[in-house]
């Protein structure tokens, strides 16, 4: 891994966070989701199988939150390098189970730009970090993004 | 399906395999509850999945998670998921038959809670890994 020092980009946006937005969570979105990914665990299915689980309730699967979290609602670090660009990556860490009627706040912030050289030649991997936190000001899940940027190959 | 318990399992022990397709149906259904990728991209529309360089149209990255967690999830009902790390090595196409699989690489009782570590992966018929994942489950101890 090499340093971000040679790398243009907007620096000011580092560490800042930035508000992506406030979300009801109903069971329909969650029941939705869990249907269109092919999920079949009752605990986000059923209401009344879940009733009997040790959640005593439906829950939202663990990646559910990726649904408020969208690329278009974050600054562009306006990085100067590369003309493809993809999601090379993602880390989420379920802190609490997400319930329908919970209000999820969530906001995001670049964590690190920095840059790596592999067998494609080098590539730049910008790197958000978005917390959502319930109404009761609990974390629910923290979600850690890794977009690449890299130059087409030319054979 | 029986309750895991952390004592049950052990380093080397298998998750899986479970054999998968995701349809364009699901895609779609995807994309409108994000709603967002509505309109033609790369996830719905083979024209614009070709321009960008791409076989055909793929499944969002978000979904992959998504179906790479039941893994892990449909792995027991004790099971917590606590965290998963995925990295999008190649793309994945609709329609086409995938398999998921696990490992337990670590186990350890931190905080007095039970925590599994797992390498899980998302391959195609060629066996090519196409997604592949760290997670941290959290299981249940015969003493709580």
């Amino acid at each position: 891994m090499t340093t971000d020092a040679d790398i243009e980009y907007d620096r000011s946006l580092l560490g800042v966070e930035h508000p992506v937005g406030t979300f009801e969570v109903t069971q329909d979105m969650i029941v939705d989701f869990a249907r269109s990914t092919g999920e079949t665990n009752p605990v986000y299915l059923d209401e009344e199988q879940a009733a009997q689980s040790r959640y005593g309730g439906i829950i939202a699967p663990p990646t559910f939150c990726n649904i408020f979290i969208s690329g278009g609602k974050r600054p562009d670090p306006g990085i100067k390098f590369g003309d493809l660009s993809f999601f090379a990556g993602q880390a989420i860490e379920s802190l609490r189970p997400v319930r329908p009627g919970d209000t999820l706040e969530a906001s995001t912030r670049l964590k690190e730009v920095y840059a790596k050289t592999g067998r494609s030649g080098k590539m730049v991997f910008a790197v958000w970090e978005t917390s959502l936190t319930n109404q009761k000001d609990e974390t629910v899940a923290l979600v850690r993004e890794s977009f690449v940027r890299r130059n087409r190959s030319r054979r | 399906m029986t309750a895991l318990y952390f004592e049950d399992v052990d380093i080397g022990d298998d998750i899986g395999p479970v054999e998968r397709v995701v349809t364009t149906e699901e895609v779609v259904a995807f994309g409108e509850i994000r709603q967002q990728d509505t309109g033609p991209n790369r996830f719905n529309d083979a024209e614009v999945a070709k321009s960008e360089g791409l076989p055909g149209p793929i499944v969002p990255g978000a979904m992959n998670i998504a179906i790479m967690s039941q893994l892990i999830t449909g792995w027991s009902p004790s099971v917590t998921l606590r965290l998963l790390d995925v990295v999008f090595r190649q793309v994945v196409l609709h329609n086409r038959p995938l398999t998921l699989s696990g490992i337990v690489t670590d186990a350890n009782v931190v905080d007095g809670e039970g925590q599994v570590e797992c390498d899980v992966f998302m391959q195609n018929e060629e066996g090519t890994r196409l997604v592949i994942a760290r997670a941290v489950a959290v299981l249940p101890t015969k003493s709580e």
